[in-house]
């Protein structure tokens, strides 16, 4: 994939050994990501062009992984408008904190902690979510997940043929749907890839939060998935028959 | 070879799709997977779970977007 490809370890030229010298937690708060000016610093003589090579390795490696920040941001943000703000505020972050950025560490999973904060710390003050703060109204999400595993086997490998059926559309409203928390653990797994310790460091919860999110994240998108096969005509079998919204 | 039978199975089903399993664990299911339909099954609408989000979410930039970010990093030199 092509994720892997660009997560390939990017040696440190010589001349810039002083980035390997960084915190071990590098962001640990946002507002680390915005103080740390390590472009303005230290040594005059070789500002300038140690500045114009930072830039230039931070182009390199981290640019290319634009496309999947934005991708992300729209599911976090769900409107192209504030996905590109996201993603814009991001890259400046981004850039701003690099030097801190140990090489050979993963990248993608560090600019992945900055949008992820700065989409909690920013964005998702603005919007309104339906979910957020009402963990009771999810209950019955789980009751319902509880009552799918039951199911027969037949009507399960029709599950996964009308899955595979849903336009693309579907499964980005469906995911629209989840509550933000458990949209993003599922997002972050079964987009990006990201390791359950990857994805606790970037939301900042134990891993066993990020278990039962991505459970419970993944129950509710199967169920709004078969409601919308459903509704589309494209599965016969019944599968519960609980409401999902 | 062991089977761990269904109920281990399907309470880590989610573990082994997203390979956070031990080897021993990872084995387990594999070969109770081999061997049970009902829980192969339910595997599979995981997986097709699975690919069809990585289908669906890839996004591409908008040129705007990358000429805006360049800009910022351009005048930040």
């Amino acid at each position: 994939m092509l994720a892997q490809v660009l997560e390939r370890d990017t040696r440190v030229p010589g001349d810039l050994d002083w980035a390997l010298m960084s915190t071990e937690t590098p962001l640990e708060g946002d507002d680390q990501a915005g103080t740390a000016t390590p472009l303005e610093g230290d040594d005059q003589g070789t500002d300038a062009s140690t500045a114009e090579a930072l830039r230039t390795l931070f182009e390199e490696q981290a640019l290319p992984y634009m496309d999947q920040l934005y991708a992300a941001a729209m599911r976090m943000t769900r409107n192209p408008a504030d996905a590109a703000d996201l993603v814009q505020e991001t890259f400046v972050k981004a850039f701003q904190a690099f030097g801190q950025y140990t090489q050979g560490t993963n990248l993608k999973a560090w600019l992945y902690r900055i949008q992820t904060n700065t989409f909690i710390n920013t964005y998702r003050k603005k919007q309104r979510d339906p979910f957020q703060g009402s963990i009771d109204d999810l209950e019955e999400w789980q009751v319902g997940g509880a009552e799918s595993v039951t199911q027969s086997r037949s009507t399960r490998s029709a599950e996964a043929e009308a899955i595979d059926h849903l336009p693309d559309s579907d499964v980005k409203e469906a995911l629209q749907a989840v509550p933000e928390d458990f949209r993003l653990a599922v997002y972050l797994a079964d987009v990006e890839g990201f390791s359950y310790q990857d994805i606790a460091d970037i939301m900042k919860t134990p891993v066993g939060t990020v278990m039962s999110r991505l459970h419970r994240g993944r129950r509710m998108l199967r169920e709004l998935l078969a409601d919308y096969a459903r509704e589309r005509g494209i599965v016969a079998a019944p599968t519960s028959s609980r409401s999902t919204k | 070879m062991t089977d761990c039978g269904c109920d281990k199975a399907k309470a880590e089903l989610e573990e082994y799709l997203h390979r956070e399993l031990s080897p021993e664990d990872f084995q387990d299911i594999t070969d109770h997977l081999d061997n049970c339909e009902d829980c192969s099954t339910e595997h599979l609408v995981g997986i097709t779970l699975t690919l069809k989000m990585q289908k669906a979410c890839q996004e591409k930039a908008p040129e705007e977007l990358r000429a805006a970010i360049l800009a910022k990093l351009e005048s930040a030199r």
